[in-house]
């Protein structure tokens, strides 16, 4: 049984304090469930992702009884960056399985303000190996640091070869109304940011902010604005950057297994959202799934391959690095601009006759690996 | 290569790597199975502690009190990777050879690997 995103819920992203988690959870789910129409009676599965500053065992619970509903089936999910398409994959299942008939997915997160910079990076060092890793000093921008280092090395890339792609992040969010950033960048700009750990510089890593993103999944799809999710695709590796192999992530595995379901290969999409927390997590991704050749991104981001009229429009939101990275509803975010651009609703930016849209998303330092592909149903 | 039990994390100044007893590649991080065959037979052995230099990285706190750290990632000739500080002179494609350093006041130990000229 296929499954359909009917309703799209996304907050704005940023430094917005007043709201905690389960305030942004609301709100997202508030706008999901009203963008698809249906009663909340009907809402038989809650999926929530984990919310670092509001650590609870039982977040789907949680949200459910503050939301005020009474779902057949609820759970917490917890793979990182991809627990947003970790959760669709979920979704697609419950209601293949005919678990359910509108599962709700939901997360939210006071990131920016809810706790301080150093609480933040210490919780998100837990991605690193406790005992070898980050004893040593690993923190999450180390390891992504780290992996930009062995790419330009591999590469015999200059300093700044990836600094068109946060270029290219911000020019979409200049448009995009709810992005953190919108005040335009040049290469020279990135470069010249605060170093953050060489050679990523400030510009080179997404902000942290609070909001939140929730979609409503359906079995049956009631209105033409209703996207399908023709595959999900997932692989698992690994967990730390110490037994990480470059170039075969697991990034690769998942678009496969994605892709093959629904027999269509990459050339075949219209539109892409691809998880950017760094500009070195966007290269790697870009290039591992065979979008731009080895060590190519970042030209491929300064010619305008990746501009709403380039050859692979991505991130047209801005992505995590200007639309910004509340957490989990971060990696959402990317799933809710291909929607709409598959809805044919994005306004100035829309991606003309967009009809097959590329989610993919990764955990941890390239860990978890989740692809969904998603298809208009009556444009062919 | 001689059969240890512990390494820097027990204090002992050395690396110890995992190696499969049946199919023979070695790791290094704890794993109940070995990656490539699966089989649960492995002992330990120590680590020279020499490889090639892939990454380096000058990891910026953010209060910037004190200087940038600089942290390594090198490529053991066994094979396995270890995330490591590093002397400030490293640089990816050079061999780089392992020692250990102490931190704060218990003796904790670090892996930190130098240029090995």
């Amino acid at each position: 049984m296929p499954s359909y995103i009917a309703g799209v819920g996304l907050t704005p992203f940023g430094r917005q304090p007043g709201q905690d988690s389960l305030d942004w959870q609301i709100a997202a789910a508030e706008e999901a469930i009203r963008d698809a129409e249906v009663d909340l009676e009907t809402i038989d599965a809650v999926l929530a992702g984990y919310s670092t500053v509001a650590s609870h065992l039982m977040p789907a619970n949680l949200f459910a009884e503050r939301f005020g509903i009474r779902p057949a089936i609820a759970f917490g999910v917890s793979s990182g960056g991809a627990t947003g398409l970790a959760m669709l994959a979920q979704a697609t299942y419950l209601i293949a399985a005919g678990a359910a008939r509108h599962v709700l997915i939901v997360a939210g997160e006071n990131r920016a303000t809810g706790q301080t910079r150093e609480r933040s990076t210490s919780v998100l060092a837990q991605v690193g190996h406790d005992a070898y890793e980050v004893p040593v000093g690993g923190t999450v921008p180390a390891y992504y640091a780290l992996l930009a280092s062995w790419y330009q090395w591999r590469h015999a890339l200059p300093e700044g070869a990836l600094a068109p792609l946060p270029v290219q992040m911000r020019e979409h969010a200049r448009s995009m109304p709810g992005a953190q950033y919108t005040t335009a960048i040049t290469t020279r700009d990135v470069l010249e940011s605060r170093p953050v750990a060489e050679p990523l510089r400030l510009l080179d890593c997404c902000p942290v902010s609070d909001g939140g993103a929730a979609f409503v999944i359906s079995a049956a799809a009631t209105s033409e604005r209703d996207i399908e999710v023709v595959g999900t695709g997932q692989a698992h590796r690994h967990q730390h950057l110490s037994t990480i192999e470059p170039g075969r992530t697991g990034a690769a595995e998942a678009a496969e297994r994605a892709l093959s379901g629904a027999s269509l290969d990459l050339s075949d999409v219209d539109v892409f959202g691809i998880y950017d927390s760094f500009s070195i997590t966007l290269a790697m991704i870009t290039e591992e799934l065979g979008i731009a050749p080895p060590g190519e991104a970042g030209a491929y981001a300064r010619a305008g391959a990746f501009a709403v009229d380039g050859r692979y429009p991505m991130n047209t939101h801005g992505g995590l690095l200007s639309y910004g990275h509340p957490g989990v509803a971060g990696g959402m975010a990317h799933l809710a601009e291909v929607v709409t651009q598959l809805r044919g609703e994005r306004g100035a930016a829309q991606v003309p006759d967009a009809v097959t849209g590329y989610v993919h998303a990764d955990g941890g330092v390239l860990s978890a690996h989740i692809a969904a592909v998603l298809k208009h149903r009556c444009r062919r | 290569m001689t059969d240890q039990r512990s390494d820097w994390r027990q204090g002992e100044r050395r690396l110890v790597l995992h190696v499969c007893s049946e199919c023979g590649s070695s790791w290094y991080l704890p794993r109940r199975h070995c990656p490539t065959c699966r089989s649960s037979e492995a002992h330990k052995a120590q680590s020279p502690g020499e490889g090639t230099c892939v990454a380096v990285t000058r990891l910026h706190v953010k209060d910037d009190k004190g200087s940038a750290v600089p942290l390594s990632l090198v490529q053991l000739d066994e094979g396995p990777l270890v995330l490591g500080q590093a002397d400030a002179l490293l640089r990816p494609g050079e061999r780089a050879a392992i020692d250990f350093r102490t931190a704060g006041d218990d003796g904790t130990l670090i892996p930190c690997f130098y240029r090995k000229a």
